[in-house]
């Protein structure tokens, strides 16, 4: 497979799913903790997102990274937008942010979570 | 020179920060992918520096990325990052 095709097969897959995380794994079982961290909040928040495992597929581990010049993985995708990766997300679960954001893109989650999990770190 | 120190020295000269700290954290990752015996493969910074004002958090990010360059972020494994004004 070619570089056009991983980054063609990237552009499809994030705008023909709302939510997506490229990670090491996948939701069920992820294989590295910053993937895992990042799965486990989409996980508790009730979040439908689809998940992509790079680690099947050297193309698309690579291309993710030229994709959004953005050297790391986990890779959250919001309607096509790259929101962030690990240490983002996470900061933006505890300040809200990604309430917002969710709400403004129509993406159904479970508040009550979130707000759980802002109440499990509210002594940072 | 430690990886310690160049990571702080390119930080140091890219945003003159009035708060760097640089962790190496890979004790805590022993056993999982990219351990490597000796350390330096996991690291935290946290950094704060008037240089980041009205940036997004992702141009933030960027922006140490690029600071710290391709070498460096080559040869870490993974790279935690706090970064405020």
């Amino acid at each position: 497979m070619s570089t056009t095709t991983a980054e063609a097969q990237i552009k499809e897959t994030v705008t023909s799913n709302p939510v997506v995380l490229f990670m090491k794994g996948n939701k069920t079982m992820p294989q590295c903790g910053f993937s895992s961290r990042v799965a486990g909040v989409l996980n508790y928040m009730g979040v439908d997102y689809a998940d992509v495992d790079v680690l099947q597929d050297q193309e698309i581990r690579q291309g993710i990274k030229d994709y959004s010049d953005w050297p790391t993985i986990p890779q959250l995708y919001v309607k096509g937008e790259f929101v962030g990766g690990c240490d983002i997300i996470t900061e933006m679960t505890l300040s809200g942010e990604l309430d917002q954001l969710f709400e403004q893109n129509g993406i159904a989650y479970d508040k009550d979570a979130a707000a759980k999990i802002r109440e499990a770190n509210a002594e940072d | 020179m430690s990886m310690s120190d160049r990571i702080s020295s390119r930080l140091e000269e890219a945003f003159a920060p009035h708060r760097l700290e640089v962790e190496d954290q890979s004790e805590m990752h022993r056993g999982h992918a990219g351990y490597q015996e000796g350390g330096e493969s996991h690291w935290h910074v946290v950094i704060a520096s008037s240089a980041f004002a009205g940036q997004t958090r992702i141009a933030r990010h960027r922006a140490v990325h690029a600071a710290l360059g391709p070498d460096i972020m080559g040869q870490i494994h993974a790279l935690s990052l706090d970064i405020s004004e």
